[in-house]
């Protein structure tokens, strides 16, 4: 019972922090652009399949890959901003099935070049072997990806409350009006809130690529946790997406050792559900940033 | 007493003081009646090509789901984002108890409606609770939840492989003869649809549709009930989606939740609606037709057709800022149309 109960709690701690890094961007964009980016796959997909492309077809070294595939990430954010949501802010319906429509392009072409038997993995592998916690054994990667996290979450959590550009980012998604009136560069902080959320996905897939299971469509698994969390927290709370993703984490744990692992997803939806119709607004409040 | 006149641009049939006009003036055709002619004709054309009948069957198919997503975006005036929800539960009830209990298609049908029905008044509350975004997110995870118990139970429903072996619709002995009648089966679908819906749209019922499209707050103040009509216009849109969920299943004889519940099959129909153009009713029937023909089209280029398909279309939607529809109606512009209202709160 006590070793359930570790396994429980230790897992919990680490699938909820890398729900963490995976929600961030997601209620970063929701919470400040208030839309629903369904592209945000796209983020994910990108990270591994265009590292894996500049490595094998250019030949390039690890480390010069990452920093070419963030460059492009950036910029492929930009082009959805300026291409999508910027034209289409006010169309609600063009806007989520274009931004679909992008991440799907992309996924195609991953698996087009890649299909899942190329074995494309990322040597991102920082540290081997396996930690012992009482009776649970879990590898290093899971817990430096966890930690790391952490640290991410941290990261943001003082540019939102320390910064003048984490001030103005708070305002703009408390009230869009009066920020304007108050003389915030509303576009501008946009693209700084695009640019910002292509953070934490790029974080979180090269650091749990080694153990996570990598397919051209992992995209979709990724956007639906985003999507839970920031429901559960509230839309776009940066404080509501810590909460949820510790309680998802949570529930996904108990189900799979007290249950089995099947279930995880379907209980993870059905108890969000209940939330979307007992409190709409969240955990901790929706339309505003923290 | 009994007179049959030609004139110029017109037949005039007179009987007793009554009198029947037919305008053959090609301006005044109206267009609805040459497109169902036109459909009709078609498989005659093509029959020997059985792969362009099931591309067509299925272009009517998916021009009735988005006809009548059309008519419940309307009503609402909210976007469903889920509308793959009900097919898959029409599909799957039709499917799950042909095959367990051996009901018949006519049987089928019977419960089809009454639990798409069931699900529909379940769920309607939320087109009056939910607000903006709450909506689109509801709704979108419906189908979600849905695609996730045809995994999970995949005993029963089979959601990655699919159901198969449903009783046919119909046999009519030949191959080809089935063909045939498939595609007028779904065609008289599609076409009962849009006159059903045609018909609302210009009765009293649809101008009170569209003042609630236009602005909830003034309709609600000169006298229409909004709850009402947003609760039908959300109840018998999805049953007329569920009803094409039976037809597919019957009509392809397999039913997978991969297929028709996942977010691929949703964009499509999202797509339908608005490359037809915002979701006006005969905008959806090109539509529907545009995304089936480019589907298979595309499949002649092998692999790469599912990069190249997303990316037409996200090309359509930026060159057709109206839709197909609003390049008709830019040279018909006298035409009232209610048409989609997306609002943000």
């Amino acid at each position: 019972m006590l070793e359930l109960l570790q396994s429980i709690i230790v897992y919990s701690f680490v699938f909820g922090s890398i729900y963490l890094l995976v929600s961030l961007g997601f209620s970063l964009i929701c919470g400040i652009l208030r839309i629903f980016h369904l592209g945000y796959g796209l983020s994910f997909v990108m990270a591994i399949y265009l590292t894996w492309m500049f490595m094998t077809e250019l030949k390039l070294g690890v480390t010069l890959s990452i920093i070419l595939m963030i460059l492009v990430q950036f910029a492929v954010g930009m082009l959805i901003h300026w291409g999508i949501f910027q034209r289409y802010l006010e169309e609600e319906e063009k806007l989520l099935t274009l931004s679909l429509l992008a991440y799907l392009v992309f996924a195609h072409f991953a698996n087009y070049r890649y299909p899942i038997t190329a074995g494309v993995h990322l040597p991102t592998t920082i540290m081997y072997g396996a930690l012992s916690i009482g009776v649970t054994t879990i590898s290093y990667q899971m817990f430096i990806a966890a930690i790391t996290a952490i640290f991410v979450t941290l990261v943001f959590v003082f540019i939102f409350l320390k910064t003048k550009l984490g001030l103005i980012m708070r305002a703009v998604s408390q009230n869009l009006r009066g920020s304007m009136l108050m003389g915030v560069n509303v576009g501008l902080t946009y693209w700084y809130a695009i640019i910002l959320s292509t953070i934490p996905p790029i974080i979180c897939t090269l650091t749990i690529a080694p153990f996570w299971s990598v397919d051209p469509f992992m995209g979709e698994s990724m956007l639906s946790i985003a999507i839970l969390i920031a429901i559960l927290g509230g839309l776009g709370n940066l404080k509501g997406s810590i909460v949820a993703s510790y309680a998802i984490g949570f529930i996904h744990s108990v189900v799979s050792f007290v249950y089995t692992s099947r279930f995880m997803g379907l209980v993870a939806l059905i108890v969000t559900l209940i939330m979307l119709l007992v409190k709409p607004e969240g955990l901790c409040g929706a339309e505003k940033l923290w | 007493m009994v007179s049959l006149e030609f004139r110029r641009d017109r037949i005039v049939f007179r009987y007793g003081d009554q009198k029947y006009e037919w305008v053959i003036e090609p301006r005044y055709w109206r267009n609805p009646v040459i497109g169902a002619l036109v459909l009709m004709v078609l498989p005659f054309l093509v029959y020997q090509y059985p792969n362009i009948l099931t591309m067509i069957t299925t272009a009517n198919i998916y021009a009735a789901i988005a006809i009548m997503l059309s008519l419940q975006t309307i009503g609402t005036a909210r976007l469903n984002f889920g509308p793959q929800f009900y097919v898959g539960i029409g599909g799957y009830t039709a499917a799950l108890l042909n095959l367990y209990f051996g009901l018949n298609s006519a049987l089928t049908l019977i419960v089809t409606i009454l639990v798409s029905l069931l699900f529909a008044f379940l769920i309607s509350p939320i087109v009056l609770i939910a607000r903006g975004l709450y909506f689109a997110l509801i709704t979108l995870i419906l189908p979600l939840i849905f695609l996730e118990i045809t995994f999970v139970y995949g005993d029963i429903f089979r959601g990655e492989s699919g159901l198969s072996g449903i009783a046919p619709l119909l046999n009519l002995g030949s191959v080809s003869w089935n063909y045939l009648a498939y595609y007028f089966l779904s065609l008289a679908m599609m076409l009962i649809y849009l006159l059903v819906v045609d018909k609302t749209m210009r009765s009293r019922y649809g101008l009170a549709m569209a003042a609630i499209n236009d602005n909830e707050d003034v309709a609600r103040t000169v006298g229409v009930n909004v709850n009402k009509y947003k609760i039908l216009s959300y109840v018998i849109p999805s049953v007329g989606m569920g009803v094409a969920g039976w037809f597919i299943a019957h009509t392809f004889r397999t039913f997978a939740g991969i297929t028709y519940l996942s977010l691929d099959f949703m964009v499509k129909i999202l797509l339908m609606i608005i490359i037809g153009g915002r979701a006006s009713i005969y905008g959806s029937i090109v539509g529907g037709y545009f995304v089936a023909f480019l589907e298979e089209g595309l499949r002649t280029l092998g692999p790469i057709n599912y990069v190249v398909f997303p990316l037409t279309l996200i090309l359509c939607v930026y060159m057709l800022p109206e839709g197909l529809w609003g390049l008709y109606h830019k040279r018909h512009y006298r035409d009232y149309y209610p048409k989609l209202r997306v609002r943000r709160r």
